[in-house]
Formats: structure tokens, sequence, C-alpha cells
């Protein structure tokens, strides 16, 4: 069975855009929550969200192609170039056909469709971009990575909703794993912070209120009301060991399996009883052939509505028994929010960093315990521990469910 | 070869399909063998200041068979033909969903999800204002809603996702699901490819792009391989097989349509959306499939091509088959469907896999109509001459997608 391990990691999230910056706020529990700046936003009584802040598509991708493309994409495109970086990895000097690129998105190319929209509407159908097609769709960013990089292996996009980001990094991995690429440039990207999809989101009732917008992200705490859109991008390389080996590669963390599931149950609501989580987690246990008692670390969906953290922490009562109570839970979304279709791959970038750092992040604006919350969300401050496997849940709208595991990189 | 380390075989044990010439599984295969036009003027939106005025729709189909009146409201039209196609497949397999649901999984690709519920809640957003937007906006619009919605429909609680690659997404939904039964993570998966994009927005940037046809005789719109084609024509449907690991399907008796035997998907890395030179990209990823069989290029009986009717795809996509088959290029059939139901675009995969394995199952092929101008790059045997029987064991079917993704998906007569 050939293994996969991650050789590196590229971020451009709310809290750094780059992977340093970003693990130094989530160690010291900065939020990277504010008040919405990319749009008049003044119709809503809190208008809060978790922007990426600096962020110059221009001084990443080709200035002509920066002009051109979504916003989406240009996440998509400079964390998959700090990935290769980080990897010491050229594509040029591979097996290009070996090296393959799978991002998922919840909704793909949001400002070019809204933009483009109110041109047909105000200018009339032949004022449409030419370049609307080839940048609206939900895999553009993937294909833009693959002529960026030269990489021709396997290449298409997951979407899962909020659980889009795991379902595609553990998708990557299994092509690493059955022998259809050595290298898979993998992970998930958003940029959802557009006028109508607010106003969508804000008509569901799911966003939070707060005065302060740095405590409007709260999970598991018993006064968390909602959770706040984020956006940015989170890739993976996940290269096959042997392949990372011989060109003397640093490995941050073993992949060890993951594990999807439907609820079947409603297309917003998760399932109260949490069944569908807690079976894409025993799935992947069982296919890393793993108890639970062995995973140190959950980085939780911990998305701060009502429903979810209490839902997720059921799930966790009842696959882990009693290990849930030994295990540490962190919802690093108290920081950067909830960033869709991305959130699953940034999670699971920082549960790899966990494990290789040895240090677990906070939730942070956790004062008040809920009783239906009763587990160890590490509350505040970040922990020094050897965190040997990790998880990471993920739950989406449509009843989607992943869970992704890593562990400690051990030459054995 | 064909065998995986875990020696797990995946077979086909259901069929739905919603195109354009026909609502259903059987009406759409007797109408490709008649060779009937499914192309014509388009109804569903105001095309009046539109480059392109013909489509592919559906025909008028009843969606309380699989859908009740809240969830009809509820969902995007690529949604409903993704459940009522996918319903259509699961009444054929017969498989006991309330006792084994957790372990049977969805995956239904689209290119581009609920362009038209998006569509019009921008209309609601602009003149309306921000407080009307409907809550269910982004629900009805992400593409995974197809699979999400169809296992709530029918309690699929194993493996779910969406898959997109532009054209070639149900190609690769097909592809994933039946990597999934290969390493044990689901006993049977839903698998296809849905899409509803024959909206106002979808028209005009994919007639801006230059992509499609602006021949507006529905009668010759679509004309692939044809020297006189012009671009294609856009088309809606849906196409959903119940895939199912071998073992499981033969022990419960299961009537067993086709084997899906392996699937090779590539990267151009070259365009956005110019195929990539000579189809190399499109070329490797029949190659993949073929060695991941174990078999030959000339094994292959049949191939269901992508041919959209762009001057550039039927082109490229001649010439890699060239490149994979050498001589025998000659020897083997190649039809387009979308000559008779448009380019359905995240649909297209998964409904030409059901073509494919249907052609399996009645040992016929369709023809590619509207072909009368011999192209001289396209110099295969299109079947322009109408539906053969043909004696298939290996069947192909390609998908190649904007952004330069290409799928191939090989497909098997079913022979214990």
């Amino acid at each position: 069975m050939r293994r996969v391990v991650v050789t590196g990691l590229g971020l451009i999230t709310p809290v750094g855009n780059d992977v340093s910056s970003t693990w130094d706020s989530l160690i010291a529990g900065r939020s990277g929550l504010g008040l919405v700046s990319r749009f008049d936003a003044s119709a809503y009584d809190h208008p809060i969200a978790a922007e990426v802040k600096g962020f110059n598509p221009a001084e990443v991708v080709d200035p002509k192609i920066a002009r051109r493309i979504d916003l989406s994409s240009a996440f998509a495109l400079a964390a998959s170039h700090q990935a290769l970086t980080d990897a010491r990895l050229d594509v040029s000097t591979e097996d290009a056909s070996r090296v393959g690129v799978l991002l998922g998105t919840g909704m793909g190319s949001a400002h070019q469709i809204v933009e483009q929209q109110r041109i047909l509407d105000e200018k009339g159908p032949r004022r449409v971009s030419p370049f609307m097609v080839s940048h609206m769709l939900p895999d553009t960013a993937t294909g833009l990575v693959a002529i960026a990089t030269g990489a021709r292996g396997p290449n298409f996009a997951v979407t899962a909703a909020c659980a889009t980001g795991g379902a595609a990094t553990g998708e990557a991995a299994e092509m690493v794993v059955r022998g259809d690429a050595d290298v898979m440039i993998a992970g998930g990207y958003e940029a959802p912070l557009q006028p109508i999809y607010y106003a969508g989101f804000n008509a569901m009732k799911a966003l939070a209120e707060h005065e302060d917008p740095a405590k409007a992200v709260r999970p598991f705490d018993a006064t968390r009301n909602g959770f706040i859109l984020g956006e940015g991008a989170g890739v993976l390389i996940l290269e096959e060991l042997e392949h990372a080996k011989a060109r003397g590669a640093r490995i941050y963390a073993e992949w060890r399996a993951a594990g999807t599931s439907n609820d079947a149950y409603d297309m917003v609501a998760a399932a109260e009883d949490g069944h569908g989580i807690a079976q894409a987690m025993r799935l992947a246990l069982k296919r890393a052939d793993l108890k639970p008692e062995a995973v140190n670390y959950i980085n939780a969906h911990g998305t701060s509505t009502p429903l979810n953290d209490r839902v997720e922490t059921r799930a966790i009562h009842e696959v882990f028994g009693e290990a849930a109570d030994d295990v540490m839970i962190s919802s690093t979304k108290s920081m950067h929010a909830h960033m869709m279709g991305a959130a699953g791959a940034v999670e699971a970038a920082i549960c790899v960093l966990t494990c290789h750092h040895g240090i677990v992040p906070p939730t942070i604006n956790y004062e008040h315990p809920d009783p239906d919350c009763d587990l160890d969300y590490v509350p505040n401050e970040a922990r020094q521990a050897d965190v040997r496997v990790a998880m990471s849940t993920s739950v989406g709208l449509g009843g989607h469910n992943s869970a992704i595991i890593f562990s400690k990189w051990e030459d054995a | 070869m064909t065998g995986t380390p875990e020696g797990r075989r995946v077979v086909v044990t259901g069929i739905g399909i919603l195109s354009a010439v026909g609502a259903g599984r059987d009406e759409t295969w007797k109408n490709l063998l008649a060779g009937m036009n499914g192309i014509d003027h388009t109804t569903h939106v105001d095309t009046s200041d539109l480059p392109s005025r013909v489509s592919g729709e559906v025909p008028e189909f009843d969606l309380s068979t699989y859908i009740d009146r809240k969830g009809v409201r509820r969902m995007d039209r690529f949604t409903h033909l993704a459940v009522c196609a996918a319903g259509e497949a699961l009444d054929q397999a017969k498989l006991d969903l309330a006792a084994e649901g957790d372990h049977i999984g969805c995956m239904i690709g689209s290119g581009i999800g609920g362009i038209g519920t998006l569509e019009a809640e921008f209309d609601v957003f602009f003149h309306k204002g921000p407080n009307r937007v409907s809550p269910l906006l982004v629900p009805m619009f992400i593409p995974d809603m197809a699979a999400g919605q169809t296992s709530i429909r029918f309690g699929l609680r194993g493996p779910n996702y969406n898959t997109v690659s532009a054209c070639a997404s149900g190609a690769d939904a097909i592809g994933t699901a039946f990597e999934v039964i290969r390493r044990g993570d689901a006993i049977a998966m839903v698998a296809g490819g849905s899409e509803a994009c024959v909206t106002r927005m979808s028209i005009a940037a994919f007639a801006n792009s230059q992509a499609l046809s602006t021949n507006n005789d529905p009668n010759t719109a679509s004309r692939p391989f044809d020297a006189n084609r012009d671009g294609f024509v856009i088309g809606e449907g849906a196409g959903i097989l119940v895939l199912e690991d071998r073992e499981h399907a033969e022990a419960r008796g299961a009537q067993i349509f086709a084997e899906v035997v392996s699937y090779g998907q590539s990267a151009d890395a070259f365009h956005v959306t110019a195929p990539s030179e000579n189809g190399e990209g499109a070329a490797r990823a029949m190659n993949i499939a073929i060695a991941k069989a174990g078999i030959n290029a000339s094994d292959i009986d049949y191939v269901n091509a992508h041919g959209t009717s762009t001057p550039l795809n039927d082109k490229f996509e001649t010439m890699s088959i060239k490149t994979v088959f050498g001589e025998g290029a000659y020897a083997v059939p190649v039809s387009s469907s979308k000559s008779m139901i448009g380019h359905t675009l995240g649909a297209a995969g998964g409904i030409e896999s059901a073509i494919t394995v249907l052609s399996i199952v009645n040992q016929k092929i369709h023809g590619t109509i509207h072909l009368e101008t011999p192209d001289p790059n396209c110099d295969l045997d299109y079947v322009s001459d109408g539906p053969r029987d043909l004696d298939i064991k290996y069947a192909m079917s390609n998908s190649l997608g904007f952004g330069g993704h290409n799928s191939s998906l090989l497909f098997s007569r079913y022979e214990g």
C-alpha cells in the first residue's frame, strides 16, 4: 500500500497571508474578524466578516492574469504557489503527468458571476465577458493552477458545501494511494463576500451577531448565536512517501485516511443525533486502522451555531465513548471564521501543523460552558501537547460530512 | 489487471436518463436509435436578444413521481433532473435502501449548479433589495445540492460529494464513485451528472466565448464532425448510473447491465478554453484507462465521443483517437450523442456513460445525425448512416472540459 505524506503547505486566511503568520496568529489566539469592508453593508445591523487583509493578486500571479480572474481563483493560485515553494517541488523537473490538482470550493467564482450578471441586466447579453465561462466555473481554479504550474495529472474540483475542503483533500490523497499520481496539489478555496451571498446567508438567520466583531464567533460557548463568513484558501502538497524520500523532501505529517457521508436528513440543518458526522469519523478511523483513543486532537467543524456545536459534541461522544473526555478539541473558526469550501482544507493544514509543532491552537471566546457541549475545547489558550494523531471534521449544507486524519511523521 | 488489490469489481445495476430526446431511459434510447433531433427553439427563457436561440430542453415530465410539492419549490431545476434520473436508476436497481443506506453513496457532477436560481435571485436583489433575497438562494445554487438532495430523498448515507470539471463533471463523478466502491468505502454509488443551463446567463456567456453555434436552424445547429459545424448547442438533462460492488450485486441476484472497467483522467495544463495541441491530454486520459484495464486499444469496439460540434473539439478529439488507436482508428465506430441532445455540459459525461452502457446492453449503437459534409480533419467512422447492430465487448465514453479536464471511462459487457 502506497503511503502519503504532506510535504508542503500554503495558506491565505483572515489571520495571515501565509503559513507562518497564520500559525502565529492561531497560537496567539488572535481574531481575524472585523466589520465588512469589501462592500457597503450599512443595510445590516451587525455586518461582520473575516476578510483576508492586504492581499494583492498581482503580487502573487501574473498581473495580466490577476486582472481577469476571480478573487477566489487568486486565493487558490497564491496558496498553491506557496505550497509548492514550501515543498521545494518544481513541477517542470518532475514527470508532470504524475502531478495533479484537486481543489474544492463551495460556490466557485462568486465575484465574476455577480459582476457579469449586473452587466447582463444593465447592458444586455452581448456585453457579457467572453472570459465569463472559463472563469466562473467551480473548477476554474484547478485548471488555472495546472496551467500555471504545468501539472498534467488528474484534475478536477470537488464541492460538498462546507465539507468541501475535507472531501477534496481526502479524494486527492486516494489518487496518490491508488497510483494515479505521485503528487497532488490539494485543498480548498472560497471568496464568498459578495452582497448577494451575504444577503442569502443573512436571510437564513445563520449569521452571528455581536457588538464586538472579534467575539462574534464563540464555538461551544453557551451564548454562541451563529457563524461568520470568512474567505481564503488552504493547499497541501500530498506526496507518495518514497517519492518524497527520494528527493529528500521535508515531511510535515502523514495522511492516514478520510471518511465521508451524508445525513440524508435535511438540505440545511444537520440531523440532531449527529449520525452523519459520526459515520464519517468511524469510516475514517476504520480506514486508518485506528481506535478512537489513538486520536489526540480534533479540529472541529465548530461553526458556533447553536445546532452544529451541540450535534458535533454528541457525535464525538458517540464515536469516542469514554475517550471523548481525553481528546483535545478546538474550533479555529473562532479566529478565522467559516471559510466555507476552504474551511476543511485550512483546518486539515492546521491539523498537520499541530502534529508537526506539538502545539494545539485554542478555541477563543470561550467563556460560558454549555451543558450540551461538555468536552475539552482547549479554551482561549494554545496548549503544548505531543499530538500523534489529529482529525479534522467538516459538516456541510446538503448533509455532507467529512473526517480526515493525519499523524505525526515517524519514519517506520 | 482489471482487479484491485482487494479484487473488487464494479458493475452497473441501474440506469436513469432525462434528455432532450426523452424524459426517461427507454424513451431516450429508442429516440437515439431513431435518430431523432432533440434540438429545438428555446422555450425556457426569452432568447430574442441572444445570439443562440436553439437548445436541447428536456420534454415535460412529472416531477411528482419522485419529489413532493415542497421539495419542488426548494430545489433548482438541475436538482429536479438529478433526483428524477436517480429515481429511475434506483427503481431499476432495486437495492434495499432502508437496510443498506449507510453503505450507499452518491456523487453527481454539475458544471454550474443552480444557475437559474441565482439569476432569479439577482433580479430580486437588484430590484427589490438585499432583504428580499431568499434564504434558500445558497442551498439551491451550490452545485453539490444534486447529490445532497438525492441522498435525502432516497436515504443514501454513504460517501457523498460532487465533482466539477466543466464538461467532464459527470464522467468524473462516475469515475470517482467507481474508485470509492473499489476501495471498499461503499457497496453501491448513485453517480452521474446533471445540468439545467438553458438560462440567459449561460447562453450569453457561452455565446460570447465563441463556443456556441450561431446557427439558429434546429435541424443543422448541432452537427459534430461536419465540415460546417460552428459551435455547440446548449442542452440540459441528467444521466445517472447505479454502480455496485460486483459481489454484492451477484449475491442479491441483481440484473447486471455492464461492468465499469477503468477510469482515466488527465489535465492539459494548456489553456482555459482551447484543448491542447493534437489532443494530447485527451489521448493521455484514454491511454490511462486502456492501460488500467490491461487491454489494447484494438479491443475497444465503440467510442461514444465528446463530439461537441465545435471546430476545435471535433478536430482534436479525432486526432487524439488516432494517437491512441493508430491505424485501428478507422475501424472503430465513433458517434456523438450531442448531435441529438446537444451539449449538456456537466451532465454530458453522465448521460453519455448511460448511453454507452445501453449500447452494450442492446449490442447496438446510435448514429451521429446532421453529418452531411465531410471534414478532411474528421475522417473516422462517425456512424453517420444511422444506428447499427454491433458486437460490443468494450466501449469507451470520452468527456473533455473547459480548463483542460479529460476523462475516459471504459465499460464492458458483463460476462461474470
